[in-house]
Parts: structure tokens; sequence; C-alpha cells
């Protein structure tokens, strides 16, 4: 009886170790499956968390011939002798969601501007791959000024929206009308009409939008905008047919069908197909697109399929056939996908930056009041030693907010401080402003649970690690954690917290959306997530918000910037980087930092 | 029969009068709402303000309750607060996909755990039925997580011999979705080819999420069948020298099954809330993983409506089975 025990073990055993011993893969299984608790991994179906879901990193973008230093291939097809684009063909691209909404006013995360902008444009975009270019798209050109109230738009002649109607300014008016005019309920999901105009109806930016002829548009602001073009080359700001905004009801919240059903109401390279929540948004290309044909579009269908799960995510890719291309591979993937010869790794680099928020006021008269122990935390942080193990290998150390992809860095961090790594520095200021061994500062650090983001793919890691550099240095450190979006945010940005992880990533290219958003004053106060108010701040804002050209204004901020940094309001961690990875075949893939990321220009080689 | 059923539909109201009570209160437990998801980053103390306002969210609590309660008597069981579809369809659209995953983990589990049940039975305590016991004892140890990603690691990339996820593959021009049920879809179409590309999709999914009700179907058959073979009628039977095939089926299985077809109802409603894990692996859009989702964002509508639906199926799935059961034993239905 014991013997037969132990004979049928041995069999399952055998078996078992038959699978999976000889046939020793070159390749481990796509992540640890351990590790990946489902939901966690991914963040959760943020459906509007604006801009920073999968709102990509920097791509190299060709012009600032900035090649990575890892080497990842900048964009796919950029390898010569890619040979000519052909036209046809199927893509099925894995993304990590489908789009929120199907209104492109209406959403403000990576994965639904993935979708839209392939169908929606607006009046002027991003140039491919680039931060801070601005080019005409249903605009051939405008005239404005940064530091003026009036913006004039020449339509470009000749452009029709997929339900056959004309592009022109009688259109863009009925678009800006409809902007302004959205009903109360709607207006939470408008998110970025409501930041980019700051608000709606009279409290919108907008004075008048008229057309000045059959394709010329005539803006009219109430006070200059330095950021307005930037602002509104995000999809969100996409032209719409009004026939179609009208079929579908566009301004009823409850009768409406276009944000849930797909539309003929764009003007860009592919037309809606179909949409199936939860499992493809199918699109075809337009034929009658109205750009340079040797441009683009090549697929013949484009199909977004969403896998939530990254490690199912890679599966997806390495399995053949199917899913020929995903976004956002897990830092831990980034090996896997580099020694696989059938799979090619595409580097975007980042428009992000994690920073430890620091709160002087959450705790009273405590340790972090004294602007030389925040200074000490900051010497006491060696940033570079994170980037390989929890980025890996791809990112960069923040010196300012502002990434280097930037159109601004240069000018906005010029003669900033920066904090290098050095622990006894820190505990030398830590000693000045009457801490030490005896007397350790007692600070608490929390950190997010259910939640990644590219600045930030692992929390806890990070917080873990930084803790014990912060302890290096003479602190004592309590730690406590919190749900991301629920408990976490809520605490952070209302002054509970001593000192925590968050990000940004950016919404368009514009100091004010870094710094400004985050130390200038709200309602008169400063904002009490940070509670920085140190002299001469306020006065430094001022100028910046009334600078408008580009020298000027990039000179106030870098006051600003100067400012903030000495007094250690905040320490800029690391700049992340994410990436993307394509089946050989995939060509002409151009990652852009800010995610504006077009699949015109995609075409199969039926060569490799 | 009829009182018997008419009797558990009414005590449906007040179950599900109960679970909404029970699910509000839950979920408005949690801390965080749908506001902080949907400004994330973004939220200031006004933005906050103003989304909750938007959103109906600064009523207070029983107000709450009582719009949903009259939403549902009007038929109306929300829209989502973040994407603004209205659940129901919402729900419709993804069932289906959930529903086929089940039935197809089901029948492998049924046609695999039951004559697995009865051999092990009928050889209990030779080397066959130790094997089987090791065997259910993995089956319901593994995570099915971690069998998943196993079996898409053989299957479909090791050796590729099934797809890695989906219900099926989105490149094929496909047939129309009457149903959203492909299998029917694609019969109806007389796609044969749609149809053998969507079995395929069924395959490692049913496999994954079928294992543990495969494991704990085996054991109950092969316990009920080794109580209904030392009952005096299959001795008589033996001894009247009917084949053994004859009273394996008739006898035995009949009597022994009556146990398993409960276990299998109850199974079956699990499967359809459950298959949250294997729906994320295989990127299957099916309603474990939306309700999921709907939690994590904190999404009240789905959450409350979502799970009253998923509860009402249960409950007739339940009801059909205990009908069912007494169909099939004249004792209970002559009681």
């Amino acid at each position: 009886m014991t013997s037969r025990l132990w004979l049928s073990l041995l069999a399952v055993f055998a078996l078992v170790v038959g699978a999976c011993g000889t046939q020793v893969p070159a390749s481990p299984p796509a992540g640890t499956p351990g590790a990946q608790t489902p939901g966690a991994g991914e963040t959760p179906g943020t459906g509007q968390t604006p801009g920073t879901e999968q709102t990509p990193g920097t791509g190299a973008t060709p012009d600032t011939g900035a090649t990575p230093d890892t080497g990842a291939t900048p964009g796919t097809g950029a390898t010569p002798g890619a040979g000519e684009p052909q036209t046809g063909g199927t893509l099925v691209f894995g993304g990590s969601r489908l789009a929120a909404s199907l209104d492109p006013a209406l959403t403000s995360d990576g994965e639904s501007f993935r979708i839209l902008q392939q169908v929606y444009e607006p009046l002027v975009d991003l140039a491919e791959g680039s931060v801070s270019e601005i080019v005409g798209v249903l605009a051939e050109s405008w005239e404005g000024e940064p530091a003026g109230t009036t913006w004039t738009f020449n339509l470009r002649e000749g452009v029709t929206f997929h339900d056959g109607t004309p592009l022109n300014a009688e259109a863009v008016v009925a678009n800006f009308e409809r902007w302004n005019t959205f009903p109360e309920e709607m207006q939470p999901n408008a998110y970025y009409i409501g930041a980019v105009f700051g608000g709606f109806g009279e409290n919108s930016i907008i004075e008048s939008v008229e057309a000045t002829d059959d394709m010329t548009v005539t803006v009219t602001l109430r006070r200059p905008k330095a950021d307005f073009l930037q602002g509104i080359a995000l999809t969100p700001f996409s032209i719409v047919s009004p026939a179609v905004l009208e079929e579908m009801n566009a301004a009823d919240p409850v009768a409406g069908t276009f944000s849930t059903e797909p539309s003929q109401g764009g003007t860009g390279p592919f037309r809606w197909d179909s949409y199936t929540p939860d499992e493809s948004a199918q699109l075809v290309r337009n034929e009658d697109y109205w750009g340079d044909p040797s441009e683009g579009p090549f697929l013949d269908r484009l199909i977004i399929q969403p896998i939530p799960n990254p490690s199912a995510r890679l599966q997806a890719l390495q399995a053949p056939g199917g899913v020929a291309g995903i976004d956002l591979v897990a830092p831990t993937e980034y090996e896997i996908v580099e020694n696989d010869p059938n799979l090619e790794l595409v580097e975007r680099l980042s428009y992000n930056t994690l920073y430890l928020g620091i709160n002087p006021t959450a705790t009273e008269d405590g340790p972090l009041s004294d602007v030389r122990v925040r200074q000490a935390v900051a010497h006491a942080l060696n940033r570079e030693a994170l980037i390989e193990p929890f980025y890996g290998g791809r990112g960069s150390v923040a010196d300012i907010f502002m990434p280097p992809t930037s159109g601004w860095y240069e000018q906005v961090s010029a003669g900033v401080p920066t904090y290098e790594y050095n622990v006894d520095r820190a505990r030398e200021l830590l000693a000045d402003a009457g801490y030490g061994p005896d007397n350790p500062p007692q600070v608490q650090f929390w950190y997010p649970t259910e939640v990644t983001r590219p600045y930030m793919p692992d929390p806890q890691g990070l917080a873990e690690a930084t803790i014990t550099m912060l302890e290096e240095a003479g602190f004592e450190v309590t730690t406590g954690s919190a749900i991301w979006g629920t408990e976490y945010i809520p605490a952070a940005t209302t002054a509970q917290y001593d000192m925590y992880w968050l990000g940004w990533t950016g919404d368009y290219d514009d100091p004010w959306n870094w710094y400004g958003y985050h130390f200038d004053l709200r309602n008169g106060e400063p904002n009490q997530q940070f509670n920085c108010d140190p002299e001469g701040l306020r006065e430094a804002f001022e100028t910046a918000n009334t600078s408008y050209e580009f020298d000027e204004r990039a000179a106030a901020f870098n006051e600003v910037a100067r400012i903030i940094h000495e007094n250690a309001c905040f320490v800029t961690m690391v700049h992340g980087d994410t990436a993307l990875a394509f089946e050989p075949h995939v060509e002409g893939y151009v990652p852009a930092p800010t995610g504006s990321e077009s699949f015109k220009g995609v075409w199969l080689s039926q060569d490799q | 029969m009829t009182r018997f059923i008419v009797r558990r539909l009414l005590l449906l109201i007040p179950i599900l009068i109960g679970l909404t009570l029970l699910i509000f209160v839950f979920i408005h437990l949690l801390p965080g709402d749908p506001a902080t998801t949907i400004l994330g980053e973004r939220a200031t103390p006004e933005n906050y303000a103003r989304v909750r306002a938007a959103l109906g969210l600064d009523l207070p609590l029983h107000e709450q309750y009582l719009r949903y309660m009259g939403g549902l008597l009007r038929g109306d069981l929300g829209r989502s607060f973040i994407t603004n579809r209205d659940v129901v369809a919402d729900f419709a659209q993804r069932f289906p996909a959930t529903i086929e995953l089940a039935l197809a983990a089901m029948l492998f589990a049924v046609t695999v755990g039951i004559p697995l049940g009865m051999i092990t039975a009928k050889r209990r305590a030779t080397w066959v039925d130790q094997l089987g016991t090791v065997g259910s004892l993995i089956g319901i140890s593994i995570p099915i997580f971690f069998l998943g990603l196993m079996l898409k690691y053989l299957f479909a990339i090791q050796f590729p011999v099934l797809p890695s996820e989906g219900r099926i593959d989105l490149a094929m021009q496909t047939f129309p979705r009457t149903t959203n049920l492909l299998v029917i879809d694609a019969l109806i179409a007389l796609d044969f080819r749609g149809l053998l590309d969507v079995a395929r999709h069924l395959v490692l999914p049913a496999i994954a999420l079928g294992t543990i009700p495969l494991a704990i179907i085996m054991r109950i058959t092969r316990a009920s069948v080794i109580d209904v073979i030392n009952e005096d009628y299959v001795r008589t039977a033996r001894a009247k020298g009917l084949p053994e095939r004859m009273i394996d089926g008739r006898h035995v299985l009949r009597n022994a099954l009556l146990p398993v077809v409960t276990v299998i109802g109850l199974q079956i409603g699990l499967l359809l809330g459950g298959a949250i894990l294997t729906e994320t692996i295989f990127a299957w859009p099916g309603v474990g993983r939306w309700i999921y989702d709907a939690v994590t964002t904190r999404d009240y509508a789905v959450i409350q409506s979502g799970v009253l639906l998923l509860a009402l199926i249960f409950v007739v799935v339940n009801l059909v089975v205990d009908v069912s059961y007494a169909l099939l034993n004249p004792r209970i239905r002559h009681s």
C-alpha cells in the first residue's frame, strides 16, 4: 500500500519535472507570477486620471539627437535599410485598457488618447516625437503671440470629416462653443477643457470665437495665455464634425451616444470600424486622409486590444500571431525582451518626475519645518542608485522638476541648486539644525499601494530603499501606506503626511504646468500639499505669470525654480522612462514623451 | 412543484433588497470614492468638492441609497461614474463572455471529473485511486494565477499550439455577434473556421478555471459512488446478472450524481462571479474583471448593480439546480 503511494507520487513528480525540466526555456516565463497580484501591478481603471497614467515619457526626438545611453532603438524602423513603407496589413496592439470615453473632450488618460488621437485631430499638435514643437494640423497656419489675446487660425483646405462634411471655420467655432457650454454633470470629466481654459462659460479664458471667413477662425482671450497653443494641441481639443455632435446628442449626458459609441466625426488617418468594451477598438485606414500619402496611413486595420496585466501583455506579444506590439513593458521585463531575438524593445524617454513630497506643517514643530533638515533629506538620497533596480536601468536623476526632454529645461534649470548625494553633508546639516545621534529627527514616510506609475514602478520598493538611505544619514523614520486613489492622494494633498511619494507627468510643455500647478498660490494661499512659502516666491510667481515670451518666461520660472529648490520644498527624484516592445516586422513607430503617438507612419514589413 | 418554485421566486425580493443594503453599506465603508479616482494626482480640494457634487456624492447616505432604490424600481440600475455607460448595458455586453467561459470550464470539469471520480471510486485503495487523490489535491491547491500563466507559457509560447489570450483572433474577419456567445454566433453564421478559432481560445482559460471545480467534482463523485456501490440495490442488480455497464449507468451513476448536481450548481454560480483571475490573465472581457475594476475605482453604480445582477443570477441558477435535483430524484419530487 505505502509503496504504491510512493510510486504514484513519483509518477506525478516525474511528469511535472519532465514538462519543465529538460526543455529549459531560453527566456523564463514572462514575469514572476507571484509578483503580479492582479490589478495591483497595473494602474486600476482610473479612467479619468488626467494625463498621468500612460502618458508616456519622452521619445528619442530625431532633432535633439538625444540617443538614450542604453542604446535602445529610438523608434522602430530607424535602423538604416528598413526600406520603403509598404501599405497593407493589420496590426494588433496591446494597451492596458480601452478608452474611458469615446468623446475626446471627456478623456484625460493616455489609453483614451492612444485610440482617439488616431481618429480625431486638433487644430495644432506636437511634432512627431517632440515635446515642445508645435506644428499645424487642421490649422495650416496661425497668427498670435504668447503675450497677446488674439489667435487667428487659417484652416487647411480640402479636409473632410469621416462623415463627408467639410472642415470649415463654422465647424471649429461650433466645437469651441461646445467646450464652453458643457452641462454641469459633464464638466468633471471634461478635465482638460476646464484646466486649459480655466473653467467654463464666464470662467473660461475664451472671450469669443468667430468665423471671420469661411476658413479663418479668430479666438479672443480674456487675458494672455503663454501656453495656449500647447493646451489646444491636446487630444480633448480635437475638432469633431458638428453634424455628428448633433446626431449623437453629444451635449446630453444621459441620452447622448457620442461618448459611448464610435462615430464618423473625426478627420484623422484612421476611421472607426468597431468598438467592443474590454475587448477591442478597431480602426481602419482613412482612404481620404488629407495628409501626404507618402507619410501614411499605411495599415489597413489597427486593432487596440486591452490586456491589463503586464505579464499577460508580454505573453501576448511573445505568442506567435495576434498582438505585434505592446506598451508599458514592466521594467522587470526589459531584460526578457532585450534577450529575445524575436522582439524589439523601444524606449520612450520620459516626461514625468517622481518627487519626494515634504510637508513641514504635517507635524507641528516637526523637524521638517527647518530648511536645513529638508536639505539634509536631499543630500541623503543616492537617486542614481535607484534607477537600475527600479526602472530597469532606464531613467535619469531629476535635478529639477521638469525633465531634460522639455524645451524649457536648459533655461529653467540654469543655476538651480542640485543636491548631490553626500551623507556627510546631510549629517552636518542635521547637526546644524540641532539634531544628532542622541536626538534624531523623527519623520514619517508614506507610500501608496495598488498603483504603478511610469515614474513610480514600485512604490514600496522605492520607499524601502529611500528609508534605508535616510536612516543612514541619521533620520528616524516610521512608515505608512495607503491605497492610492482613494486614501493616499487626498491625504497627501491635504498636508497629512510628513514625507510621501508623488509624481507628475506633464500635461504639456510649459513650466507653469510643473512649478505653477504645484507651488503657485491657490485662492491666495500656498498649496497646502507643500505649504511652501519661502521669501520671494510669491513675487517670483507674479513675474512669471505675466511673462509670456519664451526667454522672459524661462528666466522668470528659472527664478521660481531656484527659490523652490533652494528651500528644498520637495526633492525631485527620478524621471522614469517607459518602453514599448514590438515584433521586428513592425516599422515606423515613433515614441513621444507626452504620449502623442500616431500610428499613421507605422507599416508592416513583409520581408521579416 | 409550482408552489415550490413560486415561493422561491418570491423569496428573491427580500433577498435582493437585503443585498442592496449590504452592498451599499460595504462600498461606502471603503475609504475613497469615484471622485478621487477620476481626479488622481490632480485632486485639489476644490476639484474634489466639485466632482463630488456633480456625481451626487455629497448627498446624505440614506438619500443616495433611496435614489438608487428608486432607480431600481424604475428599472434604472445607474450609470458608471467613470465611463457614463449604462450599467445594465455594460453587464449584458460582458456577461456572455463570462457564461461561455464558465460553461466551458464546467464542461471540462464535468467530463473529466465525473469519470475520474467513478474510476477512482471503483478502484478504491488501488494505485489508480492514490494517483487520483494526489492529482485532485494538486488541482485544488494550485493557484489559478500560476496555473494560467504556466499553461499560457507552455501551450502558447513554448509549444505554440493554442492562442494566449482573448476570445477570438481579432485580426480575422469575424461573424456577426448576435448573442455575443461566440460559439453560438459562429454556428449561426455557419462559420466553422471561426468556430474552431473560438474553441481554441476557450481551451486554456477553461482548463485554468475548471481545474478546481474538476478536483472537487471528482472527489464528490468518488465519495458518492462509493456510498452507492455499497447499497443493497446495487448488490441486487449485480446478483440479477446485469452487465456491469448497465449497473454503472442506470443504478450507480444516476443515484450517485444527485449530490454532484448540487455541487455543479454551486460551482457554476461561483464561476460566474469569481473568474476574475482567469479573466485577467487571459484578457477575457467578462463580468468578473469589470466588477473588480469597479471596486478598485470605487465606481459605485457598477459595483452596486453589477453585484446585484450577479447575485440574482446566482440565486436563479441555484433554483434551477434545486428543481432539477427534485426532478432527478423522485423521492424529493413526491415529498
